[in-house]
């Protein structure tokens, strides 16, 4: 609706008069040197220590070399997706007994949220990895890592749905409940899908996170891209070169999803 | 024949909202203190007093949306169910206006007035979709049925609050404050809407500081101060000869502003 885009800066800070802006073009510039500064100084350490040589870098002229990676890539995006679909089933579950009316399920939905939270993500991927398979189930190496990943961040993802909840205003329930709808009603298709909304940016950091959580996979030998990169690593000798490639990779998804964020807070402000 | 004679009265003359002493706390606050109101088919009743008098909390109590401590709430003769099925089926009966409009944000116009239709009463989405777009109509914001709410002025917000109280085809609304949020030039075409709804005889239950709309279209003004009602009669007695200092002190206050 409001054309004119106020930025968190617009909030905390005036806007800078004449001698302010000197100043701040000024730190701009010398920024900006410092930074180029460190930059050369970085890859000149690389070239020192021959990392730029072509026997590094000369794999990924290679099709096969990018076909794995690509697997890998895959493989971390399936579980990323597996254990975010797992995930905010589970946050889901856990939230809507923390906002119960029995006491009992609020109790039990509190401390699972509290376990979660507190055990790392490891020590859920070794029980997973070295007690379950122990206690007479095998796994697949997919569920090795997107159970444990997911139950990880379901704790969070609980609590931010909980959040959410809270923030929607009373009266929209009692609109709901003075129109005759049923409390489940109410709280599925007046009160959550407006929650929703408001979690969006927080669910998708989430993502990002379990995203990142997915590079476990090495600790069950699931072929993610973390896996395939160290693969290459081992088959070519080349870390520094294979781990920036993967990083950026990295980078570009967690960029894309937190794109998709924004222009989906920005769509859900128009509301 | 003389029994069926009384009873067919007694039918005709049941009210449709009644209150028996009811009692009501907040904690230690003792906001309605013994309070009893019965309001007819048909007829306005507008509800007066300063803030903090418990006029809101009164009207709320009458779709349990509070809920009373002593005493009882009667929809046409029966006892207001406490739950479940039975209460939503009375609240679905009886329409309710806001102060700030609540309507579902995150659904547009048409839908915030279909939601209560098809998700109650099961009607067809096609048929629910209809009977809105004539409603939307009837308040005059037909042409906003695709915006979203915040896309839409306070006044229109909440004359598609009444709409979507109609929609529910009511046996009567409450207005808790619909104007008190609204800015003054607005305040009229909501007005306008509840005059009209009055004259088609629907029965209303109204708290308001306007006290023009209170002379002009109540049946009935009550005075409530502290908890209490302290005065119950026509317009043009309150207004005209109010009984009790305590009236008399609010009125004065308020001719004072308009």
């Amino acid at each position: 609706m409001n054309s004119q885009k106020t930025s968190i800066r617009d909030v905390l800070y005036e806007p800078p008069g004449p001698r302010t802006q000197k100043i701040i073009t000024a730190i701009t510039a010398v920024s900006l040197v410092a930074l180029a500064a460190l930059m050369a100084a970085v890859i000149r350490l690389f070239y020192i220590n021959g990392q730029l040589d072509a026997k590094y870098w000369t794999l990924f002229t290679r099709f096969t070399t990018w076909r794995f990676i690509g697997q890998g890539l895959m493989g971390t995006l399936r579980a990323a997706a597996g254990a975010g679909v797992i995930t905010f089933a589970l946050g889901m579950a856990m939230m809507l007994c923390r906002i119960s009316r029995y006491r009992l399920a609020r109790a039990v939905g509190t401390a699972l949220v509290e376990f979660t939270r507190g055990v790392p993500t490891l020590l859920f991927i070794y029980f997973f990895f070295l007690i379950v398979p122990q206690l007479g189930f095998t796994l697949s190496a997919y569920w090795k890592i997107t159970l444990p990943v997911a139950i990880s961040a379901s704790g969070v993802v609980a609590e931010v749905l909980r959040s959410g909840v809270n923030a929607v205003p009373r009266g929209q329930s009692e609109a709901a409940l003075s129109l005759g709808m049923r409390e489940r009603s109410v709280f599925f298709k007046i009160v959550f899908p407006q929650a929703f909304r408001y979690v969006i940016p927080s669910m998708i950091s989430e993502l990002v996170i379990v995203l990142k959580d997915t590079t476990f996979a090495y600790v069950v030998t699931y072929a993610d891209l973390m896996q395939n990169a160290k693969a290459l690593i081992s088959n070519y000798d080349a870390l520094l070169s294979v781990y920036l490639v993967v990083a950026v990779i990295y980078i570009l998804i967690n960029y894309i999803l937190n794109r998709i964020s924004t222009a989906l807070s920005e769509r859900g402000k128009q509301r | 024949m003389q029994n069926e004679k009384t009873t067919v009265i007694q039918a005709q003359e049941t009210p449709v909202i009644e209150l028996k002493h009811v009692k009501k706390y907040f904690g230690d606050l003792y906001v309605l203190k013994d309070v009893s109101l019965s309001v007819k088919k048909g007829e306005v009743v507008v509800i007066i007093g300063p803030s903090g008098s418990g006029k809101s909390t009164l009207c709320r109590t009458i779709n349990r949306l509070e809920t009373v401590d002593e005493g009882e709430v009667l929809i046409e003769g029966k006892p207001l169910p406490q739950e479940g099925k039975q209460l939503a089926r009375v609240r679905s009966q009886i329409g309710m206006v806001f102060q700030s409009y609540n309507l579902f944000s995150h659904k547009t116009i048409l839908d915030n007035v279909t939601v209560g239709p098809t998700d109650v009463l099961h009607k067809s989405k096609k048929e629910a979709r209809q009977e809105a777009l004539e409603l939307l109509k009837r308040v005059g914001v037909e042409d906003q049925a695709d915006k979203v709410p915040a896309q839409l002025s306070g006044g229109q917000q909440q004359r598609v609050a009444i709409a979507r109280s109609l929609a529910m085809h009511p046996k009567a609304i409450l207005f808790d404050e619909p104007t008190s949020a609204l800015d003054p030039e607005l305040i009229g075409e909501v007005l306008a809407v509840m005059s009209e709804l009055a004259r088609e005889n629907m029965t209303m239950v109204v708290v308001t500081h306007e006290m023009n709309f209170a002379r002009k279209v109540a049946d009935r003004i009550i005075f409530m101060d502290e908890g209490r009602i302290l005065e119950e009669n026509t317009p043009e007695e309150f207004f005209d000869h109010p009984k009790t200092q305590r009236a008399k002190d609010f009125l004065n206050s308020i001719q004072h502003h308009e």
